[in-house]
């Protein structure tokens, strides 16, 4: 934050959102986050003039095949189902895990959830939520053909049953600390009817079959390539909320996005681009807010592939990307040069904002080094190298860090062409066995601190990465409960990845989100929109 | 009354004839499809368990679960039984029957396509004629000029320029969507239209202006010029024998509206074939691709079937020719 007072014509050094009355938000960026960019928060002061809003229009980049997140689990679709269904948890603005259609929970052992529901949760067609839903739901989100996209999360469940007329007891084959986010709507679990699934044979989320769950707003239409219509009920148990309905469409052209918003179609565009952040500044009634999006960007390297198997070649690799520069020049401060794989926002149980970030700079690092990497680089098998680097459609701002790593390999004699393609074709090259360097860009819903770096580490980790001391690491760490104990573990384990250099990190991610100054938001956070983000809407004036 | 009954004969044998090679070329070309999009890079599992960790036992379970291990032939073999039947699978992607996928997108398109081969039509087809009419002057050069224009400027450009224009300076038209039905869904067709219409509006344009011009500049035009014809009916003469080549110009290009619908769905975000079909490509929607690939085919042939018996109703000598051989 030091550069900001020093910077002319910014007089004021915004924090955390001000509370000016019970109502009245000052919405700027995370207090916790380091980097100058927070300061590109709006300055603008809201006022809840308590008004009902007739229908709130958000703009997505892309559409949504499927909404349930079981079979469709990108951000987007956590987005979505997040104001939709509950799971039993979940998270609030810290990112700590509160009771969603639980009430409460005890834990009479590390191994064993016994969860009391809500007695007045509802579905959404009126019906009261049974054990028997809940049970189902779990055991649906565990099965890797119902739900492909998070049954992953839930193989440590050992069982889930109904314990009690509002009881579910759930137990895991192991202690585990992330156990319980993985039960909430960030993590696995979005509790749905049973009845309801099976009259669409488990074929749910789709534009004939919708949702059916317990959150404050419900699925009343589902075109695929246009549009999600969402209307209030009258159903949920934290209340009624203020904007009558949700209109998300799908516009993946970002030209046509801004237009809708120039010409005032849009009251909430999510991910706006950072090449056009400066344009959609300048629109007449909006904000543009910035905040750590809890991401990872980072480069990978198939150990299977020579030369990549040469740690000197991996550590020259490293001491090559320009981190400073990437994320100030190229990214326009839309970002954080990463010192490890976990985001300092995932250690705010165990750390303080700052106190994290110095944990995580404190790591070993390969800094930017040319002359150091040149050094290493003479006499690995990696000298006049020429290798691929491919970078998804849908992240232009990969595009750029990775032209700008090229050119810096370049004068380490190693070449690389860099290639954009669609992102299905490079979900396809992660850990193909084929690809010696490429690119990971992981969205973490939970912010568990292990949720990123378990996976690029632990088991069946994509960069074929064999190692008995990091599996032991991530067992350790996911048994201990107190989170201080636990976040000293996975730094242990960061060590590991920066000696060994099994990922070199980049950046954290920050995510732009445009919104009309007529609509607040309470609790802005990182993980707002991961949570019930459409009961948070309130009618805005500016101040 | 004979000959009559036998020209009858001969057009219903052409016409079996010609649907008979269809079914050929949309056999060969459902194996085309199947094999380019095995070979195409893009791995299904990966997209179904998006940039998460997966244990074997899960990949394996996903695998089985749409037959990823069976061999290339099997695959498609099974995949040819179905269609057979009138089955034509589900979509993996968006996880519902493909003739429901198809049914619900097809309107869009169809609407889409049909508006801009009607403003290509319309505006393209007599400027082409004016254009020949007064050949060398300032209209031709000026027609040419748009034409021009039309043809190379590309559709996303085009379209982008067209919601600034006339959705954000002179607020007419929405800027993206469908609309809701009715009055409103072809409000919102008129601006991707246009775009659409601009390109091949540009080609039907030349062509027409070619054939007329070709006509104009015949022996047969020369010598009923020499003959003192009015030029009114010099031009009806000549128009009459550029229709063919008009029609075959404009059967043509209502194929290759086809691949333009995409990058016109895409900027103006209107849930049609073309989007579909795209995303269903990068996906690996197997059943998707194929049944839109076999329907734009089709549809491409039977475009060319009407186009070619309609020759038979524009030419006399053709259809001398054709019936009467």
């Amino acid at each position: 934050m030091k550069n900001v007072i020093t910077h002319p014509g910014r007089r004021r050094v915004r924090a955390a959102a001000v509370l000016l009355s019970a109502a009245a938000l000052v919405l700027t960026g995370c207090a916790s986050g380091g980097s100058d960019s927070d300061t590109d928060s709006s300055d603008v002061t809201l006022i809840d003039t308590g008004k009902e809003i007739e229908e709130v229009t958000v703009a997505f980049p892309g559409s949504l095949a499927n909404l349930y997140i079981g079979q469709e689990s990108g951000i987007l679709n956590y987005n979505l189902a997040a104001t939709v269904q509950e799971g039993l948890t979940k998270q609030d603005a810290d990112g700590t895990i509160v009771p969603a259609l639980a009430e409460s929970w005890e834990t009479p052992d590390p191994s064993t959830y016994v969860f009391k529901l809500r007695k007045d949760a509802k579905f959404q067609n009126g019906d009261p939520v049974t054990p028997e839903d809940v049970v189902f739901s779990i055991t649906q989100a565990a099965d890797p053909e119902a739900s492909p996209g998070t049954y992953y999360y839930l193989t440590n469940l050992a069982s889930a049953e109904k314990t009690g007329d509002n009881e579910v007891t759930v137990k895991s084959v192991n202690p585990d600390a992330t156990f319980l986010i993985n039960l909430s709507n960030t993590g696995a679990v979005v509790v749905t009817q049973k009845a309801f699934w099976e009259e669409h044979g488990g074929n749910v989320g789709t534009s004939d079959s919708l949702l059916m769950g317990t959150g404050p707003y419900k699925v009343t239409e589902f075109q695929p390539d246009s549009h999600v219509q969402l209307e209030r009920v009258d159903t949920w148990w934290g209340g009624i909320p203020k904007a009558k309905s949700i209109r998300i469409n799908f516009i993946p052209d970002a030209s046509t996005r801004l237009a809708a918003a120039q010409k005032g179609d849009v009251d909430i565009a999510f991910n706006v681009p950072i090449n056009q952040a400066e344009t959609w500044k300048k629109i007449d009634g909006m904000r543009v807010e910035s905040l750590n999006d809890l991401s990872y960007v980072g480069l990978m390297f198939d150990q299977n592939v020579a030369p990549f198997d040469d740690i000197d070649v991996r550590t020259a690799i490293a001491q090559s990307i320009d981190r400073d520069a990437i994320t100030e020049k190229l990214l326009r401060g839309y970002g954080e040069a990463a010192t490890a794989i976990m985001t300092p926002e995932s250690l705010s149980n165990a750390f303080g904002g700052e106190e994290a970030r110095k944990e995580l700079a404190d790591l070993p690092q390969n800094k930017y080094d040319l002359d150091a990497a040149k050094d290493l680089i003479a006499g690995t098998p990696a000298d006049g190298l020429k290798t691929e680097l491919t970078y998804p459609n849908t992240g232009p701002q990969i595009g750029i860090a990775a032209q700008a790593i090229a050119e810096s390999l370049k004068k380490i004699g190693i070449e690389v062409k860099v290639r954009e393609v669609p992102i299905e074709e490079w979900l396809a090259t992660i850990g193909d066995g084929e690809h010696g360097l490429s690119f990971m860009w992981y969205f973490s819903t939970t912010g568990d601190p292990s949720e990123v770096n378990g996976y690029l580490l632990g088991p069946d980790n994509p960069n074929a990465f064999v190692s008995d001391k990091a599996a032991a690491l991530i067992t350790e760490a996911n048994a201990l409960t107190d989170p201080k104990e636990r976040a000293e573990k996975l730094l242990e384990l960061e060590k590991l990845n920066a000696e060994e250099v099994v990922n070199a990190p980049i950046w954290w991610g920050k995510s732009l989100t445009a919104i009309s100054n007529t609509i607040g938001i309470t609790d802005y956070s990182p993980y707002t929109f991961t949570g019930v983000w459409g009961a948070q809407l309130f009618a805005a004036e500016v101040k | 009354m004979a000959s009559r009954s036998v020209a009858r004969n001969k057009l219903a044998r052409t016409l079996t004839l010609r649907i008979a090679s269809v079914l050929l070329i949309l056999l060969v070309l459902s194996f085309i499809t199947f094999t380019l999009l095995y070979l195409a890079p893009g791995d299904l599992v990966k997209n179904l368990l998006g940039n998460r960790p997966s244990t074997p036992e899960a990949i394996a379970a996903v695998r089985a679960q749409y037959h990823l291990d069976d061999p290339f032939l099997v695959r498609y073999v099974d995949w040819l039984l179905s269609a057979l039947r009138g089955d034509f699978g589900v979509s993996i992607r968006l996880q519902q029957p493909v003739t429901m996928v198809i049914a619900s997108r097809i309107g869009v398109t169809t609407g889409l396509i049909g508006l801009s081969f009607l403003v290509a039509v319309v505006s393209a087809i007599p400027l082409g004629i004016l254009s020949a009419a007064r050949n060398g002057t300032r209209i031709d050069r000026a027609s040419n000029a748009v034409s021009l224009f039309g043809l190379s400027a590309p559709s996303f450009a085009l379209a982008i320029l067209a919601i600034s224009v006339f959705a954000l300076w002179i607020p007419i038209f929405p800027a993206y969507g469908a609309g809701n039905g009715g009055i409103d869904r072809l409000w919102h067709l008129v601006l991707p239209a246009a775009v659409l219409a601009a390109g091949i509006g540009a080609i039907l344009m030349r062509m027409t202006r070619a054939a007329v011009l070709r006509e104009l500049e015949s022996d047969a035009i020369t010598f009923a010029r020499s003959r003192g014809v009015t030029e009114g009916t010099i031009q009806r003469i000549a128009l009459r024998g550029a229709l063919i080549p008009i029609v075959t110009s404009a059967g043509l290009i209502l194929t290759f509206i086809i691949g333009g619908t995409i990058i016109v769905e895409t900027v103006f975000a209107l849930p049609g074939i073309g989007q579909l079909l795209q995303e269903a490509v990068l996906f690996k929607d197997l059943p998707v691709v194929q049944a839109i690939t076999l329907l734009i085919a089709a549809a491409i042939a039977i475009i060319t079937i009407i186009v070619d018996v309609s020759y038979l109703l524009l030419d006399p000598r053709v259809r001398a020719r054709e019936l009467n051989a």
